[in-house]
């Protein structure tokens, strides 16, 4: 009997200690970041996919049912997901997610640029007191989130520490190769300005030295109007500006009208997620789509 | 007592907004609805022995102030007051007055497993519409089925609920509540207190693919009745969302369909009172900020308990609307009904015609409305 007992007991302890840790990221590019961490060892599922706005995805209750067997929720943070992620983990009536630590935000920790000053309101359109959320176009702060993701996984599974670290540091030493190649292919085409849609390369632009405060939204998540197009369309005009690289997450109708009035303007779609276009599948790919944009739009 | 609920009010704001966020103060949110409208019926209708409610021009519809925190690492509190005028006769005069009142108030569990326990006052889950708060209403009025069956004001009442998630492939939801069985209405014949009701509501949402989902549900409610009788409800619903993956922000569709039935029973009369409607709505995003709505809606009614608010026989209506959403905190819409059947104006037509056209303004941290 006793040998029974303890051959069930091992048996329960072998499985616990091969159980994979089921992580909801919110974002396709936290789900590939947590993937090269991670490996075979976590369960990854993704809720916004790369071709949707973060800002407004739909709370739907078959997200909840994923979330009921979640043991951890990694997000962006800075109110990227404060819109949904609440009401899916409310609705997901899991007590891992609703305790300190089932929710774990990354932007907040890697040093957020753009937090506004003095009095703020919502006739600024969508802005985000905490800074900006959308580091995910930055191959340095994404090694810094793996470190971050390393850290939270080891919590739950302490005996592969180890593991996720060694990852997490491979992949933080190749996005910041891969960063000074970026850096000196940009620096080699000229361009040091673009124009986008939504104020989702801020961390790029820094991290390349490179300025794209000019966005078609007159404030953000506000749609381009006729007088701010206008207003677009006259900078790109005064300082040269040439390249508009439009998430593919928009349409692309206000391009044509910018090219209808700068023709040798370069306007393109991009990715700005993981997913964001269907051979897509990590953050290194999506970071040189960019970069290539940049390179074909100096030309 | 009102003045304490409004300088309770007060206190809670003031110290929200004099603290910084991250001290826990509690989430508020205010929305406001301006609406205008002008009905054939409405015009003559100022007798002030049975003032119009919803008289033609403009008003403010109503205000909604929403509170809600964590309690603490088990509970979550909300709180929803409603501030809404009203028509009084006073002799031969009709005054407005203003009305705060408490739409919901509830204390709700965040940290049980697979269930979520409620009480307090708050929306019974009789069919999808009956859930919604004013400002989320597809259409500027609630079906007919839901005004004449649940009353104005919905079926909402003080009771405990219980949700249960049932362990499947798809989003499978069996809610449980004991209502206290005083409805708000007056004109809705509401269970009376001494029996309660008992409500449950089976949810199913299932994933047809990433961009389109299907839910449906049933719904029953029985208790007793303030005429010394019971009164059943029965209400099936349906809904179809779609919302595609890429282009996401510029399209989507709904297409919702919702049964309501109820039988009253009533102590010394022999007939029981049925009736039962349909609604059935198309909501089509074809621009950004632009919906297009169509909604057709009907009820009938046999052996009507009160035959000069609920006529025996069929009404319908249809409804198309236009909504302008200028960013996710203000809507416009603009709305034509028409209705045939049902409660004849004063001057005895049978048809009703509308306009509305209604402004809708949110801040504060509202939380976000059920999928």
């Amino acid at each position: 009997m006793k040998k029974t007992i303890l051959i069930l007991l091992l048996s329960l302890f072998g499985l616990q200690a091969f159980a994979k840790i089921h992580v909801a990221t919110t974002t396709t590019d936290l789900a590939a970041v947590v993937k090269e961490v991670g490996q075979d060892k976590v369960d990854i599922f993704a809720i916004a996919k790369g071709t949707q706005d973060p800002h407004q995805i739909e709370a739907k209750p078959s997200y909840m049912m994923r979330l009921r067997s979640t043991d951890l929720v990694i997000a962006q943070g800075l109110e990227l997901e404060s819109a949904w992620i609440d009401p899916l983990i409310q609705g997901a009536r899991n007590p891992k997610l609703t305790t300190k630590g089932g929710l774990f935000e990354l932007a907040s920790e890697l040093e957020p640029i753009e937090i506004p000053k003095g009095n703020i309101s919502r006739a600024e359109g969508d802005v985000h007191p905490g800074g900006n959320p959308h580091f995910q176009l930055d191959p340095i702060r994404l090694g810094k989130a793996a470190l971050l993701i390393a850290d939270k996984l080891s919590e739950f599974d302490p005996a592969q520490k180890e593991f996720f670290h060694k990852n997490a540091e491979k992949f933080q030493k190749h996005m910041e190769e891969k960063t000074k190649e970026w850096q000196a292919r940009i620096k080699k085409t000229g361009v040091t300005e673009f124009v986008t849609y939504h104020k989702t390369f801020a961390y790029f632009c820094a991290r390349f030295e490179m300025d794209c405060q000019l966005q078609l939204e007159p404030k953000p998540g506000i749609p381009p109007t006729a007088s701010h197009l206008m207003t677009v369309i006259d900078q790109m005009k005064k300082r040269k500006i040439r390249i508009v690289l439009i998430e593919n997450l928009y349409e692309d109708s206000v391009g044509n009208k910018i090219k209808a009035d700068i023709p040798n303007a370069h306007i393109e779609r991009v990715p700005v997620s993981v997913g964001g276009e269907p051979e897509i599948t990590t953050n290194e790919q999506l970071i040189e789509r960019i970069v290539k944009a940049i390179e074909k739009g100096a030309k | 007592m009102r003045i304490l609920f409004i300088l309770f009010c007060i206190s809670i704001s003031a110290s929200a907004f004099a603290a910084d966020a991250s001290l826990k103060t509690p989430n508020i949110s205010a929305n406001t609805l301006f609406l205008y409208q002008n009905s054939n019926f409405h015009k003559e209708n100022m007798d002030p022995a049975n003032p119009d409610q919803n008289r033609n021009g403009f008003n403010v519809r109503e205000a909604e102030l929403q509170i809600y925190s964590d309690v603490d690492p088990y509970s979550r509190l909300s709180m929803l007051l409603s501030i809404h005028p009203e028509l009084e006769g006073v002799g031969t005069k009709i005054n407005e007055k203003w009305v705060l009142e408490p739409e919901e108030l509830f204390v709700e569990s965040i940290s049980l497993p697979d269930v979520s326990l409620k009480l307090g006052k708050f929306k019974a889950f009789m069919g999808k519409h009956n859930m919604l708060h004013t400002h989320a209403y597809p259409f500027i009025q609630a079906p007919l089925a839901s005004q004449a069956l649940l009353g104005d004001e919905g079926l909402n009442d003080v009771g405990l609920s219980a949700a249960v998630l049932i362990p499947s492939s798809w989003f499978n939801e069996l809610t449980l509540q004991a209502l206290r069985g005083a409805g708000e209405n007056t004109e809705f014949s509401s269970p009376s207190p001494s029996n309660g009701v008992g409500l449950a509501h089976w949810k199913n949402l299932l994933d047809l693919s990433d961009a389109l989902t299907m839910e449906f549900g049933f719904s029953y409610a029985a208790g007793g009745n303030s005429l010394k009788g019971t009164t059943d409800l029965n209400g099936a619903d349906l809904t179809f969302k779609w919302r595609p993956i890429v282009g996401g922000l510029y399209h989507s569709l709904i297409w919702s369909t919702e049964y309501l039935a109820r039988n009253q029973t009533q102590a010394g009369v022999t007939n029981d009172e049925k009736a039962s409607g349909v609604m059935s709505f198309i909501q089509f995003q074809f621009a950004e900020r632009w919906a297009a709505l169509y909604r057709y809606d009907n009820l009938k009614l046999e052996n009507s308990f009160d035959a000069v608010n609920l006529p025996n026989g069929p009404s319908e209506r249809n409804s198309i609307a236009l909504a302008y959403m200028p960013s996710e905190f203000s809507s416009y819409k603009l709305e034509y009904n028409e209705r045939h059947g049902g409660v004849p104006s004063a001057s005895g037509a049978d048809t009703e015609k509308t306009i509305f056209l209604q402004a809708n303004f949110t801040i504060g941290s509202h939380p976000a409305h059920s999928y």
